[in-house]
């Protein structure tokens, strides 16, 4: 069965958040507020200059680096608010989401190429939560990876953020839990476009 | 996508009745039965690990870890500081509460008046708890945030300095209620020292999820003594004070025996025949139960006696319980602002007359929808719309001329913003036109910039303020009404709540473009196709005849790259699958002859509107350039989905280049294909199953 990660939690007022942090929630937030800048919330050109920033120090994970659509993408499908940009709450979700799925992918890479192919794919989808059907593959393949069939870092990233994302959607939607979602045309296109 | 479908899936629980008080939303998901009855069934009292007994839910300065004024406060249970302790008394009166030491005397002021009416109180402090029956150290409240209400639990630890209650408590000490209601409003703001310093008019919002007026008593309108009779019979929540100009006077005691800086509750409004003519008089109490105006109309004061017995018997009463009438023109010299807090038709029995109620949940968003006031006259066309329909004319007409009575407040929410106190709310108001006959009843439409050039407004807010809400009353003739609630300055974003209260029963609507799509279908016949371009399309393809998704990516941006007069940074290859998935009618992911011409035409038609619209020749779309193309395009959106298209596309600077326009009108195109072909019976509803959904959506 489908394991999306958990929503962000409900947000709490300021001063709450702030008195009940852990050490490392803290020292999370300082690092969140040098990177975000005064407004605190995360743009996708600046998700695209942390990410670039981060992996340059992994030479074991193969990329290209993070394309600026592909941000606008990881963006579109976690804001809540339709303002383009990335509060400190799903910053977080985001975040330690890309730590969870960059192990994943390290223990996929069964060749240690830095890639992932197309037959490690199934199992590395598998371990992130997201057990697919061969239809589903086949298209995230071609949406995702290079003409050899391979997934990088990047791509495996920016396809397990909106895979996550879409299936929260749905269970969101889905709150009687009888399988299926009744969307209206405005509601579709909110939902689509905004991905 | 998921902030999305929280989103509507919020909007969705609420036309289902989930936030009124009868259904309100759990805090932090925390049920109360539930919660209840696992402790008792593991005999244990419940600790709320959500807001724990701590020092931190005290709060971070003056009341912060390190701070003096928090040394030696232990968390007691009620049943550790007293040997019994009861949750209310039959009677929960005002002078039950004493403030403790925390400056949310507002807060205090606030719980007093709502004890004023049993029916208001009975909502934010449920009486299904109490200290004997079924007790579990939990309890609840309810209090209305932004438009629903929300159930509280907290458990009943409290702080306690040398065996006595630190903040809120009762006269007695035995009574527990309002200290548990602080407690759970604490929770509810993050921690105890968030509350003070607050206004009571934002207490009694959040205690009955009315609209609060304010009126200064020095600039009064001539029909207020109507006013606060008619406020009075539909049970509102009264409220007066007198300013102090320096913090020394507060709570000074004047030689007329008021208090300066303190909250007084209005109690009743009557006319009396004193010495032939007619006077107006005001009860007002003062939430100490003591201290009492010393002027005319005061208890034994003189005048009385030359009142007719009926009214002396029926309004005098001559006790030291903190109520008292004055004059009203006294009490126009002597206080200096009221506040009424007009309560929903939900909060009353039958035997008040209520008003009519109605609200929206909007935004503003840079760019998009957030226009400014009406000074700037090329974005205030952008906001949010609304309409209401003035059918009936008041009752009892304020001053003989027939109008319609309705107040109108703006309120904004909470922004997760991080900022300072205060800082944090946007300069606020809105403005009322009249809507022309030709719209009349129309409400799938935005009106544009010219209606605004062409039409002044009928009224407006007062000012354009700061404060969490901004409200005025108004009165005017039967008819239709926009209501264009705005910040001062446009491009700031912001989330807001816009009611409407009126006098008769009135619909209030937001008004806005349909969504929907009328892009017209390219037919070409192969043999309409030229030579030149078979000739290149024969180059292009290479020896499989089809263009796939890397061959047209490179084409693009080929050609986009010798054009000077249009900024992009290049076509990606999401755009481009996009495209071939959008044309690809045989399913081979690759554009055949026929496919890529079809391509061409819309790219060139595009490239076409682009330089039309861009009319300041800066090679890309602004946002209101955007908006204007896309309908151009053959799409209606509407400000949700405006708004989408810009936080989607545009970059920081708020502009579109010509990839991201070509993009979003693609991606347009392909979803309202995709919702039509899956709309079969057209009843404008899909059904998805799971991986349905994942298919289509992951494409």
């Amino acid at each position: 069965q489908f394991v999306p990660s958990d929503p962000p939690p409900p947000r709490r007022p300021l001063a709450f958040a702030e008195q009940h942090e852990s050490d490392e929630e803290k020292q999370f937030r300082r690092v969140f507020q040098q990177l975000a800048g005064d407004d605190m919330e995360v743009s996708p050109a600046e998700l695209m200059n942390i990410l670039n920033r981060i992996i340059s120090k992994h030479g074991d994970l193969k990329t290209d680096g993070f394309s600026i659509e592909s941000c606008r993408s990881m963006v579109a499908v976690m804001d809540s608010d339709s303002t383009g940009k990335l509060g400190f709450h799903e910053f977080k979700h985001i975040w330690n989401n890309i730590k969870k799925w960059q192990g994943v992918y390290k223990s996929y890479d069964t060749d240690g190429s830095g890639v992932i192919g197309a037959d490690e794919l199934p199992n590395a989808f598998r371990a992130a939560g997201f057990p697919l059907n061969d239809q589903l593959f086949n298209m995230i393949i071609r949406r995702y990876s290079d003409e050899e069939g391979n997934m990088d870092f990047d791509n495996y990233i920016g396809c397990l953020v909106r895979l996550d994302a879409m299936c929260r959607a749905f269970k969101t939607l889905d709150k009687d839990n009888n399988g299926t979602i009744k969307v209206n045309v405005q509601e579709w296109l909110q939902l689509t476009m905004y991905s | 996508m998921s902030g999305i479908a929280a989103k509507l899936q919020h909007q969705r629980e609420r036309a289902h009745g989930i936030g009124t008080n009868s259904h309100a939303v759990k805090y932090l998901n925390q049920d109360f039965e539930s919660l209840r009855n696992s402790c008792l069934e593991r005999g244990r009292l419940f600790e709320d690990d959500s807001f724990e007994a701590l020092p931190s839910s005290l709060g971070f300065k003056e009341l912060g870890p390190n701070s003096y004024k928090v040394r030696g406060i232990t968390w007691r249970r009620p049943k550790e500081i007293c040997s019994d302790p009861k949750f209310i008394f039959e009677n929960a009166s005002r002078t039950d509460i004493c403030q403790g030491a925390l400056g949310d005397c507002w807060l205090l002021a606030a719980i007093a008046s709502l004890t004023l009416n049993k029916q208001v109180l009975s909502r934010v402090v449920p009486h299904d708890q109490s200290f004997d029956d079924h007790y579990a150290g939990i309890f609840h409240f309810e209090f209305w945030q932004f438009g629903e209400w929300v159930d509280v639990v907290v458990d009943d630890r409290l702080p306690t300095k040398d065996g006595e209650l630190l903040f809120v408590h009762s006269a007695e000490g035995s009574e527990f209620w309002s200290a548990l209601l602080e407690k759970a409003y604490a929770k509810l703001n993050g921690c105890y020292e968030a509350l003070s310093g607050g206004s009571t008019i934002e207490g009694f919002e959040d205690f009955t999820g009315g609209i609060a007026e304010r009126h200064e008593l020095s600039s009064a309108d001539p029909h207020l003594f109507h006013t606060i009779t008619k406020a009075l019979k539909r049970g509102s929540l009264l409220g007066c004070s007198i300013d102090i100009t320096n913090a020394r006077d507060s709570e000074a005691v004047t030689y007329r025996k008021l208090v300066k800086g303190h909250a007084y509750s209005v109690t009743g409004a009557e006319q009396v025949e004193h010495r032939g003519g007619r006077v107006q008089l005001i009860r007002i109490r003062n939430p100490w139960g003591q201290v009492e105006w010393n002027g005319a109309w005061s208890d034994n004061s003189s005048e009385w006696r030359y009142v007719s017995d009926d009214d002396r018997e029926r309004l005098s009463h001559r006790s030291e319980d903190g109520e008292f009438w004055m004059s009203f023109s006294d009490f126009l010299r002597q206080y200096s602002r009221l506040e009424i807090c007009n309560l929903t038709p939900d909060a009353l029995s039958d035997e008040y007359k209520k008003w009519a109620e109605s609200e929206f949940e909007d935004t503003w968003r840079m760019g998009v929808s957030a226009g400014g006031c009406r000074n700037y006259r090329d974005t205030f066309w952008m906001n949010p719309q609304f309409v209401i329909k003035l059918e009936d004319v008041d009752d009892e007409p304020d001053d003989g001329e027939e109008g319609c009575t309705f107040i109108v407040g703006l309120m904004q929410k909470n922004k997760r913003r991080r900022r300072k106190m205060g800082e944090d709310m946007e300069t606020v108001g809105f403005a009322i036109y009249e809507l022309p006959e030709e719209y009349s009843g129309k409400r799938q439409v935005h009106l544009k910039r010219d209606f605004f050039l062409y039409n002044c407004s009928a009224a407006r807010s007062e000012t354009f303020i700061n404060l969490r809400e901004v409200s005025n009353r108004f009165n005017l003739p039967p008819g239709e009404y926009l209501i264009i609630p705005s910040t001062f300055e446009p491009n700031k974003n912001g989330d807001f709540y816009v009611r409407v209260f009126s006098e008769k029963p009135a619909d209030f609507q937001e008004i806005d473009d349909p969504v929907d799509s009328h892009v017209e279908e390219i037919h070409i016949d192969e043999d309409d196709i030229g030579d030149r371009f078979r000739s290149l399309f024969g180059q292009l393809a290479g020896h499989d005849v089809e263009i796939c998704v890397f061959e047209l990516q490179s084409i693009l941006n080929r050609v986009v790259a010798r054009r000077d007069d249009i900024k992009t940074n290049g076509f990606s290859l999401v755009t481009c699958r996009n495209m071939v998935n959008l044309l690809d009618k045989d399913g081979s992911g690759k554009l055949g002859l026929v496919e890529f011409k079809i391509l061409w035409t819309k790219i060139e038609k595009f490239l076409d509107l682009y330089k039309a619209r861009d009319v300041d020749k800066s090679g890309c779309m602004s946002t209101s350039e955007m908006r204007m193309a896309v309908e151009d395009a053959g799409f209606s959106l509407n400000n949700s989905l405006h708004q989408i298209v810009v936080a989607r596309y545009s970059d920081s600077n708020l502009s579109i280049d010509f990839d991201n326009f070509v993009c979003s009108l693609i991606r347009l195109e392909s979803l309202f294909q995709t919702f039509k072909a899956l709309d079969k019976d057209g009843n404008g509803v899909i059904e998805l199953g799971f991986k349905e959904w994942l298919s289509l959506a992951m494409l």
